[in-house]
C-alpha cells in the first residue's frame, strides 16, 4: 500500500495542477489505496479439500478528480486514473474529464465543509493490523481449521465412517488509505483504517447439525484471539443443534437475534434511510418524515466513531467529517443518509413535501455526513461514486429487558439465530421481504430454548413492520453482528415479535 | 462486423498494447520465476486491459457520464513445503497506468509473484504444522487433493463489434440515456422516477501459465439498464431491466436482431418498461389464492429460475461444500455418494444446459484456468447429469474440465460460473399453452429472487402476473410472485414452448470478496403447478 505522505504529496500536487486551469471553477481531488487480503477456509472431511484456499491479497491504488466548469456552474465531469499517482496521470485525468462533461441542472456545486480539518493520529493498535503480514492471517485461519478439527475430536468419540464434517467461511483483513483536497478545501485530509472481519460455519451433514460464528475487530490481537476460538466456537454450536425438530408451517411468537435483525436492517431498512431513496420515491417510509415508523422504544443511528463498531472513519469520501446520524429516535423517522449531492436534489424535488410527507420539518436538514466511495471488498476505492453509506448501524431499545426475559416473554415459539438471502421481494418500498432460516435456531417451550430448530427448515414472509412495529420485547445488550457481502457493521439487540408467518421447505434429499 | 484483437500501433493503444507484450514476454517471465524459487512448482498469470464509457440520466436530465481505461493482474502460484504439504498463494493488483510502462509492468508482475509465491509457502507451512498435529485420518480428505494438471492451450480470439467502444462518441451514448429517459418521464404524473444507462466497454485478456498456455481473448460488451418507479390510486411499482449483447453500440442504438437473444433498441426497451410499470402500478395486488395452482412462466421469468435453481446449484464448488458459509450447498449433490446424478430431478420434459459458446451475454470460448468453454447438460429429459467445473473440481469429481472457472475481473481468483445457463425449448406454442389452462395464472418478467440454502425452494417475483380464465389472459396484477420446492416444481411441468429466448444478466455475485459477473440466462415458456404470493 502507498503510504500517506506520498499519497497528500500527491493530491497536494495535484491540486496545485488543476488550480491553475482557466476552464474550471473548482475541483476535486481523491486518491485511495486499499488492500483486501483473504484467507479462505474450505476443510470438508469426505470430500478433497485444500482446507485453506484462495488465499489471496487484491490491492487497488488510484485517484479520481471532479471538475466544475467556469462557463456553467451545472456542467461537471468526473474521471478515475487507475495505478499511477504522477501529474502525467492528472493530466490524463483531466482530459478524460473534460470529455465527459455533462450539463446536470441539479448539480449542486462541490462539497463545501470546514476549510481546514485537524487529522486525528492512528492508535498504535490500529496501526498493528495495518501492517500486519500474511503468516499471521494463515496462522490464524489454519488455527480456525485446527479449532474445529479438534473440538469435533473431544465431543465425538465414536468414529463415524462419513461424518459430513465442512467447515468453510474466511479470514478477511481490510485496510485502506485516502487523501483529498480540493478548490473548496485549503488543506489535504487523510484518513485509513484497517479492519478485520471472519465469518465461519461448520456442518457435520450426518447429525444434520450446522452451526456459526463470527468476529469483527479492528486490532492484531483481536485477530488472533478470533483465530484461536472461531472454529471450536462454530463447530461446539453446530453438534448443540444437530437432529433439530422440524415444526409444522404455521404463525410463531419469535425471537430474532442479533444476525436476523442485522440482515433485516441491511437489506430492508438501511436502503430506505437514505436521501436518494426519497428522491427515487422507493424507500419503504416515503411520505412518513417526521412519523412514528418502528415501535417507540427503537432508536437506529449511523456512528462512523462508535467504539463498539468495527468500522473507523474520520472523513466522509467527500472530504467533510463524518458524523454521527439519527436515523430513528424513540420510533420516529428523522434523519437520512445523504451525501452531497442526494441532499441537495431531495431538498431541491419540486415534489419533496408529497416524497418527504406532512410530517416532515418545514426546512429539513440532511447532512451529508455518510458519503463514501465502496468497492466490492467493503475498502474505500477511487472510481465510484460517493455514495450514502451507513458504517456502524447501532439499534438501541428503551425500556429493553434481558434476552432471557425476552425468551420468556415468547412462551412457546421459535428464536431465529440466522436468515439468508433476504430480500424486498416486491420492491424497496413495499416493505415485504422472505427469507429462509439457515441454522443457529431454537424452538422455545415454556420460556425456555427447549430444542434445536432444523437448519433451512422454514421460510419466513413477512414485512418489516411486522418486526419493528410493536415488538413484544426487544433486548437491552446490543450485540456485533456482520451481514455477508455488506460494507456496514452491525450493533444490534434481538427482537421479540408476537406474529410471524413460517412457511416449510420441503427436503432436498432423495427419497 | 469488424474483430478487435487490439493490435493497434504503440503509443495510441494506451494499456491494450501490454496484451502483445505479455503474449511474448510473459512466458519466460513465468518460468524464470519458478526456476529460482526453490519450491515453487506451477506459475500462472493473467492480465487484462479494459476501456469502458458509461452514461446515465434521471427524470430526463443528465446525470453522469464515465471514461475509464484500466489494467490489472492476478498470478497464482503453487509451492511444495516439507511433508508433502502444498500451498497456493494468489494476488491481485490493478495496475492502471503502470502497464504503459514495459519495465514497471514487468516489476509490477514480480512483485506479485512474489507476493503469492510468500502466500503460499505460509500456506503450506500451516498445513504441515496442522497435520503434524492431528491424526492423520482428519487430513485425509486434504491429502487426497490431487495434483490438477494446467492447461497448455494456445488461442487468439478477437471480439466482435462494428463500433469500436474506444472511438463510440460520448454524446451519442449520453443523448441516447437523455431522450429514452425523458419520454419515460413524460409518460405521465404516475411515473415518480426513472433510470436509464448505458455501458459500452472493450476487454482484451490474456491467460499464460509455466505449462505452455498463452490465450489471448478480447470481447466488447454493450448493456442498457432502465428503472422505473410508478405510484398510481394507492399501488405502486418498482421495475428493472437489462438488455445487453457481446458486440459493440451497434445492439443498443437499433432493435438488435438475434436468433436467441433479441433486444429492442435502448430506447424503445426503457420507454416499454416505462409504460409497463405505469400500468403494472395501476393493477391490483395479487392476492394469492390457496394451495397449489397451474401456473405458465414466461422465458424472462424462467431466465432467473434457471439462474437460481439450476445454474447456481450446478456449481461445483457449490456442490462440494466450498460455498457452504457463503451462498449455501446444491440440491444436487448431498455427499459425493449420494446425489442426483443419474436421477430424475424434474419431468421428462425438462432439459438445461449451459454453453458459452453461443452468442450471448456469458458467451467465451476459454475459461480463466486456460480450458475450453463446451455445452455441459446439467438436465436431460428430466434427469440430473453434471456440473459446471473448473480443473480442481473436475478432478475431485472424475469429470473433464469443463471451461466454467472464470473471474470478474483478473485481479480476482477464478470461481466456478455460470456462461450461457438455460431451459432447452420444447415443442409447443406459447398460446397453446396458455389456451389449455381452465384456470391458472400467467406469470410474466422476473425481479427479486430469495432461495433456500441448497436452492430445493425459491420464492422469486414476478413484473407482472396475469389471471388465466378458461384459456384467456385476464386481469393484470402486481406484487406477485411464485413460490414452490425445486424439485416438486420441475416434477409437475407439463409443457415446454418453443420460445426459448436468452436473457442479459448483468450482476451475478459471488465469492468472498463479491464478484460482480454478466452471463445470461433463459427459457422458454413453461408451465407447472406452484403456490404464488401476494403483496
Amino acid at each position: 500500500m502507498r503510504t500517506t505522505a506520498d499519497m497528500r504529496g500527491f493530491v497536494r500536487e495535484a491540486c496545485a495542477m488543476l488550480a491553475r486551469q482557466r476552464d474550471l471553477a473548482g475541483f476535486d481531488v481523491y486518491a485511495s489505496s486499499s488492500e483486501h487480503r483473504v484467507a479462505r477456509i474450505n476443510y470438508t472431511s469426505d470430500i478433497p479439500a485444500r482446507g485453506v484456499e484462495e488465499f489471496k491479497s487484491l490491492d487497488a491504488d488510484g485517484f479520481a478528480i471532479r471538475i466544475a466548469m467556469a462557463h456553467d456552474p451545472h456542467a461537471t465531469g468526473n474521471a478515475a486514473i487507475a495505478g499511477d499517482m504522477t501529474i502525467g496521470a492528472v493530466r490524463e485525468a483531466l482530459e478524460r474529464a473534460r470529455r465527459a462533461v455533462i450539463v446536470d441542472p441539479h448539480f449542486p456545486g462541490l462539497p463545501r465543509g470546514p476549510k481546514r480539518l485537524r487529522t486525528i493520529p492512528a492508535s498504535a493498535e490500529k496501526s498493528r493490523l495495518m501492517g500486519a503480514k500474511d503468516e499471521i492471517l494463515a496462522a490464524a485461519a489454519w488455527r480456525i481449521v485446527g479449532g474445529a478439527l479438534a473440538a469435533f475430536r473431544a465431543r465425538m468419540k465414536l468414529a463415524m465412517p462419513r461424518p459430513g464434517l465442512v467447515i468453510g467461511g474466511d479470514l478477511s483483513l481490510i485496510r485502506d488509505r485516502i487523501a483529498i483536497g480540493g478548490s473548496n478545501f485549503d488543506d489535504v485530509r487523510n484518513d485509513e483504517s484497517a479492519r478485520f472481519a471472519s465469518s465461519v460455519t461448520a456442518l457435520v451433514e450426518a447429525l444434520n447439525a450446522k452451526g456459526s460464528a463470527t468476529a469483527m475487530g479492528v486490532t492484531l490481537e483481536e485477530l488472533n484471539r478470533a483465530g484461536a476460538r472461531l472454529g471450536r466456537e462454530a463447530l461446539i454450536r453446530a453438534l448443540a443443534l444437530r437432529h433439530g425438530e422440524r415444526p409444522r408451517h404455521g404463525t410463531f411468537r419469535v425471537v430474532m437475534g442479533p444476525q436476523p435483525i442485522a440482515e433485516i436492517l441491511n437489506y430492508m431498512v438501511v436502503p430506505s434511510l437514505t436521501a436518494s431513496a426519497f428522491q427515487a420515491a422507493n424507500s419503504a417510509y416515503q411520505g412518513r418524515f417526521g412519523e412514528l415508523v418502528m415501535d417507540e422504544r427503537i432508536s437506529l443511528a449511523d456512528d462512523p466513531g462508535a467504539p463498539a463498531g468495527s468500522i473507523h472513519r474520520t472523513i466522509t469520501c467527500e472530504g467533510l467529517p463524518a458524523e454521527r446520524t439519527e436515523l430513528v429516535r424513540h420510533g420516529r423517522l428523522c434523519g437520512l443518509l445523504a451525501n452531497t449531492y442526494d441532499a441537495h436534489r431531495l431538498l431541491a424535488d419540486e415534489r419533496r413535501a408529497e416524497k418527504l410527507g406532512a410530517g416532515a420539518p418545514a426546512e429539513p436538514a440532511f447532512p451529508p455526513h455518510s458519503a463514501y466511495r465502496m468497492g466490492e471488498s467493503s475498502a474505500r476505492r477511487f472510481d465510484g461514486h460517493p455514495g450514502a453509506a451507513a458504517t456502524n448501524l447501532l439499534m438501541t431499545a428503551g425500556a429493553g429487558v434481558s434476552d432471557a426475559e425476552l425468551i420468556r416473554a415468547v412462551g412457546d415459539g421459535i428464536y431465529v439465530g440466522r436468515v439468508w438471502y433476504t430480500y424486498p421481494i416486491n420492491g424497496q418500498r413495499a416493505g415485504d421481504f422472505t427469507c429462509t432460516i439457515s441454522g443457529d435456531s431454537y424452538v422455545i417451550r415454556g420460556g425456555r430454548l427447549a430444542a434445536p430448530l432444523a437448519p433451512n427448515h422454514f421460510r419466513i414472509n413477512a414485512n418489516i413492520s411486522e418486526i419493528f412495529s410493536n415488538p413484544i420485547g426487544i433486548a437491552r445488550r446490543p450485540r456485533p453482528a456482520m451481514v455477508w457481502g455488506s460494507p456496514e457493521a452491525y450493533i444490534v439487540p434481538p427482537v421479540a415479535i408476537d406474529k410471524l408467518a413460517l412457511s416449510a421447505i420441503a427436503s432436498a434429499e432423495s427419497d | 462486423m469488424s474483430m478487435t484483437n487490439s493490435r493497434r500501433s504503440r503509443g495510441s493503444d494506451g494499456v491494450f498494447g501490454a496484451v502483445e507484450f505479455l503474449r511474448a514476454a510473459g512466458e519466460p517471465m513465468l518460468r524464470r520465476f519458478v526456476r529460482t524459487h526453490r519450491g515453487a512448482a506451477y506459475a500462472e498469470l493473467r492480465f487484462e486491459a479494459s476501456f469502458t464509457r458509461t452514461a446515465s440520466a434521471v427524470d430526463g436530465e443528465a446525470r453522469d457520464a464515465f471514461e475509464s481505461g484500466n489494467a490489472a493482474l492476478g498470478v497464482r502460484v503453487r509451492c511444495a513445503a516439507g511433508g508433502g504439504a502444498v500451498g497456493e498463494g494468489f494476488t491481485g493488483v490493478e495496475v492502471g497506468r503502470i502497464a504503459l510502462s514495459r519495465t514497471k509492468l514487468a516489476a509490477s508482475i514480480d512483485a506479485a509473484l512474489a507476493g503469492a509465491f510468500e502466500r503460499a509457502r505460509c500456506n503450506a507451512r500451516e498445513m504441515a504444522a496442522l497435520a503434524r498435529s492431528v491424526p492423520a485420518a482428519a487430513m485425509k480428505s486434504i491429502a487426497l487433493f490431487g495434483e490438477v494438471a494446467p492447461s497448455c492451450e494456445r488461442a487468439e480470439i478477437p471480439a466482435i463489434h462494428r463500433r469500436d467502444p474506444r472511438t463510440l462518441n460520448p454524446s451519442e451514448l449520453g443523448r441516447a440515456c437523455r431522450e429514452a429517459s425523458a419520454e419515460i418521464a413524460a409518460l405521465g404524473r404516475e411515473i415518480a422516477y426513472n433510470a436509464v444507462a448505458a455501458l459500452s466497454e472493450l476487454r482484451h485478456e490474456v491467460f499464460l501459465n509455466t505449462a505452455g498456455a498463452n490465450i489471448s481473448q478480447a470481447f466488447a460488451f454493450s448493456q442498457g439498464d432502465c428503472y422505473v418507479v410508478a405510484a398510481a390510486d394507492g399501488g405502486y411499482q418498482e421495475s428493472y431491466d437489462t438488455i445487453g449483447q457481446q458486440r459493440g453500440f451497434e445492439c443498443l442504438a437499433n432493435d438488435w436482431r438475434d436468433e436467441l437473444a433479441p433486444n429492442p433498441g435502448l430506447h424503445r426497451f426503457a420507454v416499454e418498461l416505462g409504460r409497463e410499470t405505469r400500468e403494472v402500478a395501476a393493477a391490483p395486488a395479487l392476492k394469492p389464492p390457496d394451495g397449489e395452482v397451474v401456473v405458465v412462466t414466461d422465458p424472462h421469468f424462467n431466465a432467473l429460475i434457471a439462474h437460481e435453481i439450476i445454474g447456481h446449484p450446478c456449481e461445483a464448488d457449490r456442490a462440494l461444500k466450498m460455498e457452504a458459509a457463503y451462498a449455501g450447498r446444491s440440491w444436487f449433490l448431498g455427499s459425493l455418494e449420494r446425489n442426483e446424478i443419474g436421477r430424475p430431478v424434474g419431468s421428462p420434459l425438462l432439459w438445461a444446459c449451459s454453453d458459452p459458446t453461443l452468442n450471448g451475454y456469458g458467451h467465451y470460448l476459454y475459461d480463466h484456468e486456460g480450458t475450453p468453454g463446451r455445452r455441459v447438460t446439467h438436465i436431460e429429459g428430466g434427469v440430473f447429469r453434471g456440473f459446471l467445473n473448473s480443473r480442481a473440481t473436475a478432478a475431485i469429481l472424475g469429470a473433464e474440465p469443463n471451461g466454467s472457472a472464470r473471474a470478474s475481473e483478473a485481479w480476482h481468483a477464478p470461481l466456478i460460473r455460470m456462461s450461457n445457463t438455460f431451459f432447452l425449448p420444447g415443442e409447443n406454442d406459447p398460446q397453446k399453452i396458455i389456451a389449455e389452462v381452465d384456470r391458472g395464472y400467467y406469470v410474466c418478467g422476473h425481479l427479486v429472487p430469495s432461495i433456500a440454502e441448497s436452492r430445493e425452494n425459491f420464492r422469486i417475483s414476478a413484473r407482472r402476473v396475469y389471471e388465466i380464465e378458461h384459456g384467456r389472459i385476464g386481469r393484470l396484477f402486481r406484487s406477485g410472485s411464485v413460490i414452490a420446492d425445486s424439485k416438486r416444481f420441475f416434477s409437475a411441468i407439463d409443457a415446454v414452448g418453443n420460445d426459448l429466448r436468452l436473457v442479459a444478466i448483468p450482476n451475478c455475485g459471488k465469492g468472498q470478496p463479491m464478484q460482480v459477473k454478466r452471463m445470461s440466462n433463459g427459457g422458454p415458456t413453461l408451465r407447472s403447478r406452484a403456490r404464488l404470493g401476494g403483496g
